[in-house]
């Protein structure tokens, strides 16, 4: 079998759009690499080119300059190819036929994939199963919920079993719940077959981080990062940082500034050091110099009769490497982001709490199942 | 999980001709179908695909009746045949690029459509040709009126079946590629656009001698309804329906007249004024929508919507 070729492959993509006062250039020239197989994320602020990159791979729109392959098919020239091997599925639109059935208008679209009849009918009743609204099948497509919309989306979006989904914001304004069911069900997909590739562009950065493999960071139609999350959390340059709660502290957190490899001690906020309380607990945050200064600090709170009650570091947040590649906060300007290292700002400090309301929660308490077993192996039909 | 390799069989990417061009038509046909027609309210289907058609004919034929003392039975014949007709052309012409404005901005589907295998141009023919069908209802209820109430029947001895087969089937083609043309235009125009179909359709309705002849209009404006096959369309439908009738394109003051010294058409030079226009109108609507596709995709509009 001939090798396969890269899933995409840009070169010096360029977009600029024609626009009023002055062109926009979307695109700066963007190179980027994904193998099949890969979970690929697109992390970047809203504006950042990434739904403008995502059409042009979807053959959706033109570049200005420079080349992109999907599957090694020109994006310009061998629309055909990629259309039957990739498909997408966009965020934050209510789309669909509102009078067909959802079962009516998923056919439609297999024959538009050019599944027979019979095939169509019997792998969108898969796919109904998979997204899970076997009871909305017969409902008419206006009477879903924006949740059930997107799982109908990601039916039709999976319908060819594209060797390549792309996926732009794919949980965008939908609660949480819907949107831990859209991303377990892209997991799942992702899983049940080997080799099938996934480009998932968002805002949020707990879902790349979740859900992805490798990320690249965009910025004002530049890619500034790329990488796996842990290498990209390794590359920025960071003190080591620390919470301690401890039964006691006989002098305040700054007793402990003046300990050597200890650039600053500060009593975190959400610890309970209230007075009047009969016991206390008192939480430091200690930035240190590196991860060997925390020896002698442990051996001075033992000295002073502290109890450690728990201790752990905190790692870098993706929120944290945009913020040193780019120079600002992740979250346009509206928010001041999490600097605060005195303690008395809100809870929101370097533990990666986000104000987006629709984030997901962290991996940890994600491994639910939308359902027990895997539905979308079945859909990994063997290819024609 | 234990999962397949898929196999990345590039047969896999290559297309299955014209059956696959075909179930696009198709499937795309139903979607128009289903979409359009909106069956779940049969009361509002009725009222714009029936109603109106057979509303319009009652008024105009009232009015034709007033000003001529009710001694113009030809004329109602003439009246009541173009606004049955007319139903075909607001369903191929004006709803035809109407689906890519609701597709692009109302279902937000028009993106998903354009992805798919299935080319663009014939997504949007198979549209157009559900349109044409429901359009074909109106048309062929407001006949049926016009027999029955308005007295005007037509007699299957004279009815010439082979110049209405003719004229019906190159002028459903002209219709449905006016609409692709059409379709062309409204896919530039990213708001407040919506009218546009039925503006234009209007005033082809004054131009290709749908409820009067040409010769009332001044010559240059003639000039453009006779390069229309919408106007040849309708005098062959006619012709066939009712042989003897009033002529649109000919008669006292018509440019038609001026320049070949003839009353009206004979039925072979009308065919072939019909298929000449019909072909010219379709080599340009196919190339107006190749460019505007083009065009289209350069400015990122296949996915536009008022709101961004
Ligand atoms: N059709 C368009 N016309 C003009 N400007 C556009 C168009 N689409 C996007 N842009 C601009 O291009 C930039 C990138 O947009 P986009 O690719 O949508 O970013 P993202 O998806 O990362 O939020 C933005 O400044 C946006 O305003
Ligand atoms: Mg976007």
């Amino acid at each position: 079998m001939p090798s396969i070729p890269l899933a995409i492959d840009t070169r010096g993509i360029e977009r600029v759009y024609k626009a009023k006062p002055r062109p926009i250039t979307a695109l700066a020239g963007v190179d980027l690499r994904v193998e099949p197989g890969e979970f690929f994320g697109l992390l970047g602020p809203n504006g950042a080119g990434k739904t403008t990159l995502i059409k042009i791979l979807t053959t959706l729109l033109l570049p200005t300059a420079g080349t992109a392959h999907v599957f090694g098919f020109d994006v310009e020239r061998e629309t055909k190819r990629i259309r039957r091997i990739m498909n997408i599925v966009s965020g934050g639109e209510q789309s669909g036929y509102g009078l067909l059935l959802v079962r009516e208008q998923l056919w439609m679209f297999s024959q538009f994939y050019g599944l027979g009849a019979r095939e169509g009918w019997r792998r969108v009743d898969e796919l109904i199963e998979a997204v899970g609204l076997q009871d909305q099948r017969l409902q008419k497509v206006s009477s879903l919920s924006t949740g059930q919309r997107q799982k109908m989306n990601m039916a039709r979006g999976l319908l060819n079993d594209p060797w390549i989904l792309f996926l732009d914001e794919p949980t965008l304004g939908l609660d949480v719940s819907a949107a831990r069911a859209v991303r377990t069900l892209i997991r799942e997909w992702k899983g049940a077959v080997v080799g099938r590739t996934v480009l998932l562009t968002s805002h949020y950065m707990a879902e790349v981080e979740e859900l992805c493999d490798r990320l690249a960071i965009v910025d004002r139609g530049r890619i500034v990062a790329i990488g796996t999350p842990a290498d990209l959390k390794r590359r920025i340059q960071r003190d080591s940082i620390f919470r301690l709660e401890l039964d006691r502290l006989d002098g305040g957190a700054s007793s402990l500034s003046g300990l050597p490899g200890v650039l600053k001690a500060v009593t975190a906020s959400d610890g309970s050091s209230t007075s009047g309380g009969a016991r206390q607990r008192t939480a430091v945050k200690l930035v240190l110099a590196d991860d060997n200064a925390l020896g002698p600090v442990v051996t001075a709170l033992g000295q002073r009769g502290s109890q450690i009650v728990s201790l752990e570091k905190s790692e870098p947040t993706l929120e944290e490497v945009f913020v040193q590649l780019v120079g600002r906060s992740f979250a346009d300007d509206s928010e001041d982001g999490g600097s605060d290292t005195d303690g008395r700002g809100s809870s929101s400090g370097t533990d990666g709490a986000m104000a987006d309301p629709s984030a997901p929660p962290p991996p940890t308490a994600a491994t639910e199942r939308m359902t027990e077993d895997a539905p979308l192996a079945a859909t990994g039909l063997p290819e024609r | 999980m234990t999962g397949l390799t898929p196999s990345f069989d590039l047969g896999r990417t290559e297309g299955r001709g014209l059956r696959e061009t075909f179930r696009g038509y198709l499937t795309a046909a139903r979607i128009g179908w289903a979409v359009e027609a909106n069956w779940a309210d049969p009361i509002l289907f009725f009222t714009y695909s029936v109603a109106k058609p057979i509303a319009a004919a009652l008024i105009l034929v009232v009015m034709l009746d007033i000003v001529s003392g009710g001694q113009a039975p030809a004329y109602r014949r003439y009246v009541v045949t173009g606004v049955a007709l007319w139903s075909f052309v607001q369903g191929g012409f004006a709803g035809l690029a109407m689906s890519v404005l609701e597709d692009r901005e109302r279902y937000r589907m028009l993106k998903y459509v354009y992805v798919s295998p299935t080319t663009f141009a014939v997504a949007l023919l198979g549209r157009g040709t559900a349109r044409v069908a429901i359009g074909g209802m109106g048309a062929l209820t407001t006949l049926a009126f016009g027999a029955l109430v308005l007295g005007m029947p037509v007699d299957p001895a004279r009815v010439d079946v082979l110049l209405f087969v003719a004229s019906m089937a190159l002028g459903l083609v002209a219709i449905i590629a006016l609409g692709l043309g059409m379709a062309a235009v409204v896919l530039q125009t990213r708001q407040d656009s919506w009218s546009y179909p039925e503006a234009v359709a209007g005033a082809m309705f004054l131009l290709v001698g749908a409820v009067f002849p040409l010769a009332v209009l001044p010559g240059p404006v003639q000039a453009i309804g006779l390069v229309l096959p919408l106007t040849w369309w309708m005098e062959g439908v006619r012709r066939s329906l009712f042989p003897g009738g009033v002529s649109a394109v000919g008669g006292p003051g018509s440019l038609f007249t001026e320049l070949t010294g003839r009353e009206a058409p004979d039925t072979p030079a009308l065919l072939l004024a019909l298929l000449g226009t019909t072909l010219l109108v379709t080599l340009a609507a196919a190339v107006a929508f190749r460019v505007s596709e083009h065009r289209a995709k350069d400015r990122g509009l296949i996915d536009q919507t008022s709101g961004s």
